[in-house]
């Protein structure tokens, strides 16, 4: 894949990623509703000759911050950690079938969710509902789904 | 090499969420760029709209004609009840010239908004509406909806702004308890979805399950006398100076369509 065919797949992931993460569902539904911009974000890894991959993440992580009302920086750091995971595993994470991959997922959205858990801590304490450790569980489940859709959007 | 280009980005997020929790510096760069993003919601609202749309096209003649006559009936009832209101207001004025007392019932105004159905952080409970600074929007006035208050402006863009709920555990609010002026400060809670509680009331006031609270309007920032909500359940703490109350909101968070945001006269 050339640099400009990465740029654009980057481009297209973003704005999919930005307006499936707006979309409203009821209140559990949504604490429990996978890291849509890490999920879209680790095909963009894996599939293409990723350059830019920290400044990237960075960008994207401050953009979701920034749509979702949140702290500046807390899903920003929280992608990054974990696209530096991804990063590690991505010749494992290619040639992984499908539930291995899940796996993968798994460990991502939870190093995700601890960095973003923590961080909400250290500011605002342990004020926040416990149904959000299930958000891994249904981003792993999610990705088979995302894997095929963004694999048509690629071509 | 590989690892100091993640260290950076690392070191400039952590950066930014010191700075932004602490200071409010990057409120014009996040307003800035929300306003970039701003399409991202209209797309994610396109459906409501079709839908509303379509709605509109196919509603029956008839149905549209009695909406309306109930809804002029209603109309007629505010106005019966608005003049209840204004002979009470033109009462306290005269009973304040009296008295020579300084309080005043202040003149509010009143914009309509939209709830929008867009979704925000997960750890914050925020809703997002039609209304943004080009219609006067501001940050901290206070939004209302039919039943009681329902939270504070806290992010505000040209066509669009954000609403903190007040069963957010950021949100703070004065209120007094309706019966008997009590004063205390609510608090949300994360765990549930409509729950807040009341905090430093000492253990031996006068507090009981069914007492209303509403905002003492302490500080300049929020309207007094607005509903928020009806105790719940009081537990006294053996090792604590404070009742712990806990609050049931007024206005059912779950089905806010419309809302009112409220500023004094003179903002």
């Amino acid at each position: 894949m050339t640099k400009n065919n990465s740029l654009l797949l980057l481009t297209k992931i973003t704005i999919i990623a930005l307006i499936v993460g707006a979309i409203s569902l009821p209140s559990i539904l949504e604490i429990v509703s996978p890291f849509w911009m890490l999920i879209f974000f680790i095909y963009w890894i894996i599939y293409t000759d990723t350059k830019a991959l920290y400044l990237s993440a960075l960008i994207l992580g401050l953009l979701t911050d920034i749509l979702q009302g949140s702290i500046l920086g807390q899903n920003a750091l929280a992608l990054l950690i974990s696209s530096a995971f991804i990063f590690n595993v991505k010749k494992s994470f290619y040639v992984s079938n499908l539930t291995t991959q899940q796996v993968y997922i798994f460990i991502a959205s939870l190093i995700y969710l601890i960095a973003l858990i923590s961080t909400h801590i250290a500011i605002q304490g342990f004020d926040f509902s416990w149904f959000i450790i299930l958000s891994p569980f249904t981003g792993s489940i999610i990705w088979p789904l995302v894997r095929l859709l963004l694999a048509k959007l690629k071509h | 090499m590989r690892l100091f280009k993640l260290i950076v980005p690392i070191l400039i997020s952590i950066m930014l969420i010191v700075v932004d929790a602490r200071f409010s510096y990057l409120d014009n760069f996040k307003r800035f760029t929300l306003t970039l993003l701003s399409p991202v919601y209209f797309v994610v609202d396109l459906p409501s709209h079709i839908v509303d749309w379509v709605n509109d096209q196919g509603s029956d003649t008839a149905l549209l004609v009695s909406e309306n006559k109930y809804l002029e009936g209603k109309l007629i009832e505010l106005k019966v009840r608005f003049q209840a209101y204004s002979n009470l207001v033109l009462e306290n004025q005269k009973l304040t010239q009296l008295l020579d007392a300084t309080y005043t019932i202040p003149e509010h105004q009143i914009i309509l908004a939209h709830v929008k159905s867009i979704s925000q952080s997960r750890l914050k409970k925020q809703v997002i509406i039609n209304k943004g600074s080009n219609d006067g929007i501001r940050n901290t006035q206070l939004v209302v909806g039919s039943d009681g208050i329902v939270g504070q402006v806290t992010q505000v863009t040209p066509l669009y702004s954000t609403v903190l709920l007040v069963t957010d555990p950021t949100q703070h609010m004065p209120v007094k308890n309706a019966r008997n002026g009590i004063r205390g400060i609510t608090k949300g809670l994360a765990t549930s979805d409509r729950g807040m509680i009341v905090e430093f009331i000492p253990l031996d006031s006068d507090v009981k399950l069914g007492d209303i609270f509403v905002t003492s309007g302490i500080g300049t920032t929020y309207p007094s006398g607005y509903l928020v909500g009806k105790v719940s359940k009081i537990h006294k703490p053996p090792n604590d100076a404070f009742l712990t109350i806990v609050l049931k909101p007024i206005q059912n968070m779950d089905k806010l369509e419309f809302i009112l945001i409220v500023s004094q006269k003179n903002d």
